[in-house]
């Protein structure tokens, strides 16, 4: 007997233990990411999320039969799906399969009316919406326009105007083209903006100039300052771009590094202003809280940003080897990624780029591009957010209340179902949510309407009692204060 | 004890609240105030502006529930309090004041009537506003505060038998000589720490060699 019960326990303890190894095999997943998902909420603090998206493999040059990509530098994702790698220190153009899996064609080489040419230093690549492939010569100081198979259209070179200065030197990096075959090219050294080129490659002019900031404090010292200490101060340029996007509208979205951390990216209209809605808190410049001190200090650098569905935008930080998405108003929906060798992480990343719901980011040093899968969370939110931009409020709700499911403090969650029960009518509701999403605009609106409810509700009850409150006033100064002081009269 | 909280100290403190003038004259010359009632009114004060801040609606208030702390909000009030009595006692001596640190402290806590009345009626109010109304709660508080100041300023000229331009100047010194306080301490705690350090620095390497 004695003996049984040792080996019921023992057999039990071991159940146990392969019970708890297997619930922690499932529930381990999450916390094997190289990398945190978070976000900032109403009161710009860090605030940590469930993974938006996972690492989903990565892809080599070797992993699709060629060779290796040495220092590729930018990514273009086709309509028809085809993904074109500018390996950049190999002098070539590789055109990958919607799958990543295999080389379609490397173009390394085209014929140039009747010669033989080839690319030096390949950093930009681009297909239009016509289909055509535009590639940033960086070296050769041009533009090539190619067909997809590699065949020869012309070439881009050499902007002519009195707007350039003189010696000015062409070193396309980034190129990137609209609807109507206009090509956007960003040229190292070319502080005054984005070069445009028309459709037959005449140079039209400078487009969405980033304007100098000056303090009224560095305008101070400047002028108590003498010529030849001003001669070594640092020179008041505007930074230079650094990545390009076109959206569904034919707006250009356009990175930057902002010192400042407040506003890294552009999105330019046609005349090249400016039309970037920010969020809450006026800032789309990636980390809100940053360290002061140590390697990973001071501001985000931004140095791709690729346009995604509905508003929807997503850019890549060099620095901290981060991802942040926003939707159309200007919301960080989520950020995540990191530097590391882990999978999943990056050392130099560089582009970034989409192919439906999944993320691929390049990596310079490695000669990587690394692919992300969104989660169940990071869909749920993209698609709710898509609601949104078509006006389906309603219907955002279901999903608004998923993702409270997964991430029971999620402001743009509670935000979104508050304001969707707002329109529905149902305030008090309306008002809990609403103060969950710290949305104090809407809040408001939504007491309003309920406490007008509450009145008109209340309102016969209201009236009868001030009626009564005046009639028993009316009873006690007539009746009994007069009653009182006859009594005191005949005490006297 | 009974004599300090009587229930005419209590009603002479908000006499005072409406005759200002009359009132602290009579508390520097007949005796009418309480030190103890001054005290526990900033006590009160002290809670109602962590009340304020912690329940006033979400239309009004930005303040993260998370920073607030009832206790060292008070310890901060009462040490403002002895930091203010002290400092402007030690001024108004130098100048001629008559009014005793007692009478100080009863005119700066009378004071505290108004805001404390004002910031419990603002957290109520604010419950029933909306975006836009948001003015008469900031009038409420922005009335308490000024009463109350103006309470203050009143008292100190009172008890010290000063004239307005007198107090003002006052006043302006009693903040010096906080400053001054301040500084002194921070100087002595400091002074404190580096003669304990050395003594406890003999007394290790007396243990270290034994």
């Amino acid at each position: 007997m004695k003996k049984h019960t040792l080996l019921t326990k023992l057999a039990a303890s071991v159940l146990a233990a392969a019970v708890l190894t297997l619930s922690f095999a499932g529930t381990a997943h999450a916390e094997e990411l190289p990398y945190d998902t978070y976000n900032y909420d109403y009161r710009e603090n860090f605030v940590l999320t469930p993974a938006a998206y996972v690492p989903n493999g990565s892809v080599t040059g070797q992993s699709v039969g060629t060779t290796d990509f040495t220092e590729p530098q930018d990514l273009c994702v086709a309509d028809d799906g085809l993904i074109y790698v500018a390996d950049t220190k190999n002098n070539r153009i590789v055109v990958l399969n919607d799958a990543m899996t295999e080389t379609v064609r490397v173009i390394d080489g085209f014929d140039n009316n009747g010669q033989a040419d080839t690319f030096n230093q390949p950093y930009g690549v681009c297909v239009s919406e016509s289909g055509y492939l535009y590639v940033a010569d960086s070296m050769n100081k041009r533009i090539v326009m190619l067909t997809p198979e590699g065949e020869f259209v012309k070439i881009i070179d050499n902007p002519q105007s009195e707007i350039l200065e003189e010696g000015f030197d062409f070193i396309p990096i980034k190129v990137t083209v609209d609807y109507a075959d206009r090509v956007y090219v960003i040229s190292r050294n070319a502080f005054e903006g984005i070069l445009v080129f028309e459709s037959d490659g005449s140079f039209t002019g400078y487009f969405g100039t980033i304007e100098v900031k000056i303090t009224l404090w560095e305008k101070f010292w400047r002028r108590i300052a003498t010529k030849e200490e001003r001669s070594k101060q640092q020179l008041y340029i505007p930074t230079e771009f650094t990545g390009m996007d076109v959206d569904a509208d034919g707006f250009i979205y356009a990175t930057n590094i902002d010192s400042d951390g407040v506003q890294a990216v552009r999105r330019l209209n046609p005349q090249g202003k400016d039309v970037i809605q920010k969020g809450e808190n006026e800032n789309v410049g990636g980390d809100i809280r940053i360290g002061t001190y140590g390697d990973y200090s001071g501001p985000s650098e931004i140095t791709d940003v690729v346009y995604r569905d509905k508003g929807i935008y997503s850019m890549l930080d060099r620095k901290r080897g981060r991802i942040f998405t926003y939707d159309k108003e200007g919301n960080l929906l989520y950020i995540f990624g990191g530097i590391g060798s882990q999978e999943g992480t990056f050392t130099t990343p560089v582009a970034i780029e989409i192919i439906g719901d999944q993320i691929i980011v390049l990596d310079a040093y490695y000669g990587t591009i690394m692919k992300f899968a969104a989660t169940e969370y990071g869909s749920l939110i993209n698609t709710a957010v898509g609601l949104r931009y078509d006006g389906d409020e309603k219907e955002a709700i279901d999903i608004w209340k998923q993702v409270l499911k997964i991430d029971e403090n999620n402001e743009l969650a509670n935000n979104g179902i508050g304001k969707a029960y707002l329109t529905a009518g149902e305030n008090k509701t309306a008002m809990k949510y609403l103060e969950l999403g710290m949305n104090r605009k809407y809040y408001s609106v939504a007491w309003k309407r309920y406490r007008n409810e509450i009145l008109t509700e209340n309102m016969n009850f209201i009236l009868t009692a001030v009626l009564v409150l005046i009639g028993i006033n009316f009873v006690y100064k007539r009746f009994i204060k007069k009653k009182k002081s006859s009594e005191e009269g005949g005490l006297l | 004890m009974k004599e300090l909280f009587s229930k005419e100290k209590w009603k002479y403190a908000f006499y005072t609240v409406s005759h200002p003038s009359d009132g602290y004259y009579e508390i520097r010359h007949r005796e009418r105030g309480s030190v103890a009632v001054a005290i526990v009114l900033v006590i009160l004060f002290s809670l109602s502006f962590s009340i304020n801040r912690i329940s006033a609606s979400f239309i009004v208030n930005d303040v993260d529930p998370l920073d607030v702390d009832a206790l060292t909000e008070l310890v901060a009030v009462l040490l403002l309090f002895a930091l203010f009595c002290v400092g402007n006692w030690s001024i108004t001596c130098l100048m001629e004041g008559e009014g005793r640190l007692k009478d100080i402290a009863i005119a700066f806590g009378y004071g505290m009537i108004p805001m404390i009345v004002c910031f419990n009626l603002g957290t109520v109010v604010s419950q029933f506003v909306a975006q836009n109304e948001e003015a008469f709660y900031y009038m409420i508080i922005g009335v308490g505060i000024a009463y109350g100041l103006f309470m203050i300023l009143i008292g100190i000229m009172q008890v010290h038998n000063y004239t307005l331009g007198k107090t003002l100047i006052t006043i302006f010194l009693t903040f010096i000589a906080m400053f001054i306080i301040i500084f002194i301490v921070l100087l002595f705690v400091d002074l404190i720490n580096q003669v304990y350090g050395f003594f406890f620095s003999i007394y290790q390497e007396l243990i270290f060699r034994m």
